[in-house]
């Protein structure tokens, strides 16, 4: 039942319910399809042959059985080949790279820095023009307490030379 | 007394090594039970047992076999379908 040209129906894999044709004798054990399924080497195991034959000789195209299958009226599998890409390496920045990036960045540094200047200055100028009354009366505040403060320390210290002299 | 949620075995329990060094017990909700094939009722191999919002992190082809029949028959069930459909 296994020879070249018989048609089969793959019963294992993602291929499963699909048919396809034997195209090579590869092995005792394995065979090459091609049809509906991949192609690719299979198991016999794999397979069930069926009743019917195609004619074709031993490692026949792909496009060749693709002919042979639009004239039983089934469709074949089309597989794109990988595409070859290099691997992705790292290249390492030349020390003129590597400068030109500092200079960058110190500029948007720079940048920066100026624009938190001037926002820290409009702010002082537009508080200073409506909360000025608010500000004097506060500092004014601060300035009694101060007062207050000063002498209640001189105070507490003379009072602890007194306790010290006291104890000698 | 504990809860009743607690008490009752609805929830399975979890053996938890916290970040003190205690080991306590944790809940959580059970898992389904393992797959059978509907033909020779053996244990389906690479299909998934999570709670389904687990179920959300797998993608399509990590949560059953990707032959047909997968996830439903076993390879040698599924073999005997196609056998006999050519016989017929």
């Amino acid at each position: 039942m296994i020879e070249v040209g018989r048609l089969c129906l793959k019963i294992a894999g993602r291929d499963a319910g699909l048919k396809c044709v034997i195209v090579d004798i590869l092995d005792d054990k394995l065979v090459l399809i091609d049809g509906e399924t991949r192609r690719r080497k299979c198991n016999i195991l794999h397979i069930e042959p069926l009743k019917d034959m195609i004619k074709i000789k031993k490692n026949t195209s792909h496009e060749d059985i693709k002919k042979e299958f639009e004239k039983l009226g089934l469709k074949v599998m089309e597989t794109k080949p990988k595409q070859k890409t290099e691997r992705p390496r790292k290249k390492r920045k030349t020390p003129d790279q590597l400068r030109e990036q500092k200079e960058e960045k110190k500029k948007l540094m720079d940048i920066f820095k100026r624009k938190k200047e001037e926002e820290k200055v409009e702010k002082k100028e537009g508080s200073s023009l409506e909360e000025k009354a608010g500000l004097v009366e506060e500092k004014k505040e601060v300035k009694t307490k101060e007062k207050s403060k000063e002498p209640k320390k001189v105070k507490k210290e003379d009072s602890k030379k007194e306790t010290k002299t006291v104890k000698k | 007394m504990s809860e009743p949620y607690k008490r009752s075995r609805s929830l399975r329990r979890l053996q938890i090594k916290v970040p003190g060094g205690q080991t306590k017990s944790h809940y959580r909700e059970r898992k389904h039970k393992l797959g059978r094939c509907h033909v020779t009722g053996q244990t389906l191999k690479g299909v998934l047992r999570e709670r389904p919002d687990d179920m959300k992190r797998f993608s399509k082809s990590k949560k059953r076999p990707s032959r047909p029949y997968g996830g439903n028959l076993s390879s040698s069930a599924m073999r005997d379908v196609f056998k006999k459909k050519t016989r017929e």
